[in-house]
């Protein structure tokens, strides 16, 4: 009897040791697949960077760092330069801002401070659907709806009023393409819009209910609280949403390949047809003939990864800094 | 007083302006919309599901760029999700507060806003070049590296929601640490999780620039994923640029199907994601 009761208990035990390192086990192999997936990420950045360089090579090394501020871009004599690419990438990033800024704020304070409180939620979704659309659908409005009323309307306008303007003028001259810079700035400025919108939003409910409310009791109206306390507090966080929104536009590709109009010219009119980084790759590559054609386009891709890695990474440490804060 | 009734002005005008603002936003989202239904409800027929792309001239429909898309997402899918969330399960439960957790963090985050062409690029220089031809494989793996950071900074972030207590308690029960994920915290979070997997499906369905030159396209029906193949968003880029009319009216109707299920999959995913949180 004893000895019966004994052996159950050895054999228990022994079950409760295998049992044991048999989950011991489990939860290593588990562990281990978890940190395998977290460093494919980080594999894949790195993949991104090395397949880049390697595949830019041959265009760096034909034509040095003069690629850069090449402005001749002519497959048939295979001489490459990204002057033109990168300047219509920086003119159409700087439209969007100039004009998605201003109003993105504008939602921001309209929905922070103004709006009624039923009508936050669905104002705010229907904004950052404009997130979801693809890019793809924005081009195709750019280019059937947007360009051709630009091109009979807001064009002929800027061109016969500003375009007589001394040095002003030089920004608008040319003629009415509908296509060019300023469509696609425009474009990019839509798209941008719930980007901006949702960082600023979040960060203006960041600002402490009690500073706020000092500041009306103090007898500031609502705008001057807006510009002396909610902005100010929350001036870090605000950078960090339009380098977001920076990131997104000096990227984006088809919306701003419908509407850019392909031309390696380099115009002082911001009206004039251009190109950019993502839209000569898009246009261009799966056509691209011989070795330095690629490459060279490659290494478009690899400028511009450059340029919006750096973008986005000071987003990304302006916001953190904000949450830390 | 005339210094209040100054500051009373420049807030009633900045104020307005802030309105407009808003009044802006949404009539570009209204256009878009109201321009993708006129347009794109005019091509839509049966026929649209049922045919495959037409040689200009002729009639058809969109099946082969359906079925391709749908095949590519649903492969890019299947193979990002578990990666994403596995990944986002390390970042939020084993690697707090380590150097490795944060840089991987912070590269998670690059990916996520990065350029969708250099992706492309990337996908080109590995699944194409070396195979010499593109294939529906080679899109469908940059479509699943689109979705990866999605899926994982969502895994993150609801993992995140979980409360420690659920955890500790479970593990006080004596289940190992795998089961306390997969039995207890995974359960807790399946809706945030689903919600990103929503979001990330909803990401890649738009996307148009990567496929570009991986999967490039196909005019007739294919279901070998080693060979280029069709695709909606390629189609609707070459079918809009294009000189002819049919053309062009089925490129409005693809454009139609496509804004309508992204956005379908984002109402579904925010109603999950506000399960989650309550």
């Amino acid at each position: 009897m004893a000895v019966t009761a004994d052996s159950v208990a050895v054999i228990s035990e022994d079950a409760a040791l295998r049992q044991a390192r048999r989950s011991q086990t489990q939860d290593r192999v588990f562990y281990y697949m978890t940190m395998a997936s977290a460093a494919f990420v980080v594999l894949m950045l790195l993949g991104v960077m090395v397949s880049l360089v390697v595949g830019a090579w041959p265009a760096f090394s034909t034509f040095g760092l003069s690629f850069i501020w090449t402005q001749k871009w002519s497959p048939v004599k295979e001489i490459f330069g990204a002057l033109a690419p990168i300047y219509g990438t920086l003119v159409t990033s700087v439209i969007a801002m100039i004009i998605g800024i201003p109003v993105s704020f504008g939602i921001a304070i309209f929905l922070t401070e103004l709006c009624p409180q039923s009508l936050r939620r669905p104002i705010g979704t229907a904004i950052e659907l404009l997130a979801g659309i693809p890019s793809i659908i924005y081009g195709l409005w750019g280019f059937f709806v947007l360009a051709p009323l630009l091109q009979a309307t807001v064009q002929p306008f800027l061109i016969g009023s500003l375009g007589n303007v001394p040095v002003i003028g030089m920004l608008f001259g040319g003629a009415p393409y509908g296509i060019g810079l300023f469509t696609a700035g425009i474009v990019l400025a839509i798209m941008v819009l719930p980007f901006i919108t949702s960082v600023t939003r979040d960060v203006f409910l960041t600002v402490p209910v009690l500073l706020r409310e000092s500041a009306y009791g103090m007898g500031m109206t609502t705008w001057e609280v807006v510009r002396y306390i909610v902005i100010p507090y929350t001036r870090v966080g605000l950078v960090g949403g339009i380098m977001l929104g920076l990131g997104r536009a000096l990227g984006e590709t088809m919306a701003v390949t419908f509407v850019i109009g392909n031309s390696y010219n380099i115009s002082p009119s911001l009206i004039a047809p251009a190109t950019t980084i993502s839209a000569s790759i898009a246009n261009e590559f799966s056509e691209a003939t011989g070795g330095l054609y690629t490459s060279s386009l490659i290494a478009l891709g690899c400028i511009l990864f450059v340029i919006t890695f750096t973008v986005l990474a000071a987003a990304k440490w302006l916001l953190v800094s904000t949450e830390a804060k | 007083m005339s210094i209040s009734s100054s500051r009373k002005t420049t807030n009633t005008v900045m104020l307005s302006l802030a309105t407009a603002a808003t009044v802006v936003g949404l009539f570009f989202l209204g256009a878009i919309l109201v321009t993708l239904l006129i347009r794109g409800l005019s091509a839509i027929s049966p026929r649209i599901f049922l045919e495959n792309t037409p040689p200009p001239g002729s009639d058809g429909g969109l099946l082969n760029a359906i079925f391709g898309s749908l095949a590519m997402t649903f492969v890019a899918i299947i193979v990002a999700t578990p990666i994403g969330i596995l990944a986002g399960t390390y970042l939020t439960e084993y690697s707090r507060g380590s150097r490795l957790g944060e840089v991987a963090k912070f590269i998670n985050d690059i990916l996520l806003s990065a350029p969708s062409i250099i992706i492309g690029l990337f996908v080109y220089t590995v699944l194409v070049v070396p195979f010499g031809h593109f294939s529906a494989w080679a899109g469908a793996a940059s479509l699943g590296l689109i979705a990866l950071p999605v899926i994982n900074r969502t895994t993150q972030d609801m993992l995140g929601l979980v409360p420690s207590a659920l955890r500790e308690a479970a593990a006080a029960l004596g289940a190992p640490r795998w089961k306390v994920m997969t039995n207890v915290v995974y359960r807790a979070a399946r809706n945030g999780i689903l919600t990103g997997v929503l979001l990330a499906i909803a990401r890649v369905t738009g996307e148009t620039a990567p496929l570009l030159f991986t999967a490039l396209n196909n005019q007739f029906w294919s279901t070998d994923l080693g060979a280029p193949m069709a695709n909606l968003p390629v189609v609707i880029f070459q079918f809009a640029l294009s000189p002819y009319d049919d053309w062009q009216k089925l490129a409005w109707g693809g454009a139609l199907i496509i804004t309508t299920s992204i956005l379908a999959l984002n109402i579904i995913a925010r109603s999950l994601a506000g399960k989650q949180q309550s």
